[in-house]
């Protein structure tokens, strides 16, 4: 019975190891397959995390580089003279930003003049410091902040037509663009969103025209930033604006300062000795005031804008020009509706500028069709209705096409 | 035996924690962005962005530019349009929210998404009222009106949940509707509870 016992368990023993010796393999070979597993998973780790700082590494730097801008051409077609296709501008615009603390702008503009001569002009360069909440400090050369077209409205694929309104282009009345220090940004006012502009500058430059070279009168004020203030006084300007709701903008702007004539026409040499202490001749600085008033009110497809710009330069009791003042003024208003559920959109233009140069003056209207391939890329086609003084260049009526693209 | 057992269940801890590290890294990491500016608020940055960038220029879809981009060109339009900086950070949160990719229909992105619980009026007043007016009728180009009979309102509830959810661009609109409209914390309860609330206050 003992042995039988003895026996027994011995089976059952010999069982039990038997059972074990494969669950043993068993669980060696899962053991060798999870380690492997393992292996494999700390090696792709390993490789993502590498991967991932250097993805990382682009998406968290502290300084940013971004290029923006925009494009256009087209074709002009006058009533009296020659179509042609014509390149409005390239105007890339470069941004080099550290954190939220500074920002570097510029802008080139690059053009083809009908010489076929390619032109390259800084638009501007501003160094941009963001000092609190609701003020940065900009030095350097800066579009002009009176009214809203130079500053914001200017660039083809922002304008709803193919040119500039009469007086809001180069040598009209409303500045372009000037070299100094600016301070600006927005604050609330209870319930009111408002913003605001003002600048200290070297300021504008006065040139003059003369038919028999002896006899000079002021043609125009290079309102364009200028790397020496001649004159020696500096020029005050800014713009001051209000959202009484989200949808309606209100502005004033003034400029206030002083301005010499450092141009004769054709490079005609002064008749007496050049610059003296920045002035030909016995040239004087003129006083030179600028007042402005613009609006906007948009709502869903509708636009409605306006700008009002009168610049006055004052008299001069001594110098090789003409000393009388001198006014330019100018104003558009302009419609813009955007054909719901389509790409297509309309607008008009009502324009008019005054100099003290009858050949210059002239009322426009502009009638405008525009397609948006997209929202940055415009296929326009306008009309201008242009009357000047009979025969004068801005009498002709023109048909313009354009493509401008923003990036 | 025993010691192999739990060797077996230390090497499968391993591995899970293996695993959870790489969803980690996987998914957490990638979306690291920059650490500036300091986070804005999404709903003021959807109003602010509505009611600013269209008085100059057409809107540019939030989709146009990658975060980084997003930076600087708000950067920009904060002095071009005379905006504060709270204002400005708060329209890049917005774009940032919202420049993520229109999915394909009937995706169930926001299934992973655990609702929070407003109440239609309150998530259609945060994040829906910027482009879609306080009276439904749209407030930028190409944004539908609701109160139109025949309109937007006139398709399904299963079309128009499946548009919420991944966002839709209308025929002739220049620009899409991003997923959620760029709010990632809208789950499938409150897309429910902002579509009712949306017919019941335009509908007709």
């Amino acid at each position: 019975m003992k042995c039988s016992s003895y026996s027994f368990r011995k089976k059952i023993l010999v069982s039990v190891v038997s059972m074990s010796l494969p669950v043993m393999a068993l669980a060696e070979s899962n053991n060798d397959d999870l380690q492997t597993q393992i292996d494999d998973l700390q090696n792709q780790v390993t490789a993502l995390n590498s991967e991932v700082q250097q993805a990382a590494e682009w998406k968290n730097p502290n300084t940013l580089i971004h290029m923006a801008g925009y494009a256009d051409v087209g074709f002009v077609s006058p009533e009296n003279g020659n179509d042609s296709f014509v390149i409005g501008t390239f105007s890339p615009i470069f941004h080099y930003q550290f954190r939220d603390v500074v920002m570097l702008e510029s802008e080139l503009e690059f053009e083809i003049g009908e010489d076929g001569e390619t032109e390259v002009n800084l638009e501007y360069l501003t160094i941009d410091w963001f000092v609190s909440d609701y003020a940065t400090i900009l030095a350097g050369k800066f579009l002009s902040p009176v009214g809203q077209f130079r500053q914001n409205l200017h660039p083809s694929w922002i304008n709803k037509l193919p040119s500039a309104p009469p007086g809001f282009g180069h040598d009209g009345a409303a500045p372009i663009s000037d070299l100094g220090l600016q301070v600006r940004g927005g604050f609330p006012i209870g319930g009111v969103r408002t913003n605001y502009a003002v600048y200290v500058s070297n300021g504008p430059e006065l040139n003059s025209e003369t038919e028999d070279e002896s006899e000079f009168e002021l043609e125009g004020v290079r309102a364009e930033a200028f790397g020496a203030d001649r004159d020696g006084d500096k020029t005050f300007g800014g713009r001051f604006a209000v959202l009484p709701v989200s949808s309606i903008e209100i502005g004033l702007s003034f400029v206030t300062g002083k301005a010499t004539v450092t141009e004769l026409e054709n490079g005609v040499e002064p008749p007496s000795a050049g610059f003296e202490s920045g002035f030909i001749g016995n040239e004087t600085a003129r006083d030179y005031d600028v007042i402005g008033a613009d609006f906007v009110w948009f709502t869903g497809n509708f636009s409605f804008r306006g700008e009002y710009v009168k610049t006055e330069i004052g008299e001069a009791e001594t110098g090789v020009t003409t000393g009388e003042a001198a006014t330019w003024e100018s104003l558009y208003t302009q419609l813009a509706y955007r054909l719901p559920g389509t790409k297509w959109e309309a607008a008009i233009r009502y324009g008019d500028f005054d100099s003290p140069h009858d050949s210059q003056d002239v009322t426009q209207t502009m009638l405008g069709i525009n397609y948006l391939v997209s929202n940055n890329f415009i296929a326009k086609l306008g009309y201008e209705i242009n009357d000047g003084v009979s025969g004068s260049a801005v009498d002709d009526d023109r048909t313009l096409l354009q493509l401008a693209y923003g990036f | 035996m025993k010691s192999i057992i739990n060797r077996i269940h230390s090497q499968r801890f391993k591995l899970s924690s293996a695993g959870l590290l790489l969803l980690v890294t996987g998914f957490v990491q990638p979306t690291i962005s920059a650490d500036y500016p300091k986070a804005g608020n999404f709903s003021n940055g959807s109003k602010v962005w509505a009611e600013n960038c269209n008085r100059c220029h057409n809107m540019r879809g939030p989709k146009e530019l990658k975060d980084d981009q997003w930076i600087s060109t708000a950067y920009h339009m904060r002095l071009r349009a005379g905006l504060t900086g709270q204002e400005t950070r708060d329209i890049i949160t917005f774009l940032q929210a919202s420049n993520t990719k229109t999915v394909a229909s009937g995706s169930t992105l926001v299934s992973a998404v655990i609702s929070k619980g407003a109440t239609g009026m309150e998530t259609y007043e945060k994040t829906c009222v910027a482009c879609h007016g306080g009276d439904g009728k749209g407030t930028l180009p190409g944004a539908p009106d609701f109160t139109s009979s025949g309109g937007a309102l006139s398709k399904t509830d299963e079309v128009l949940i499946d548009h919420i959810t991944n966002g839709f661009q209308s025929e002739g609109s220049p620009m899409a509707m991003p997923p959620r409209g760029g709010n990632a914390n809208l789950g499938a309860t409150d897309i429910a509870a902002v579509l009712k609330y949306i017919r019941e206050a335009f509908g007709k």
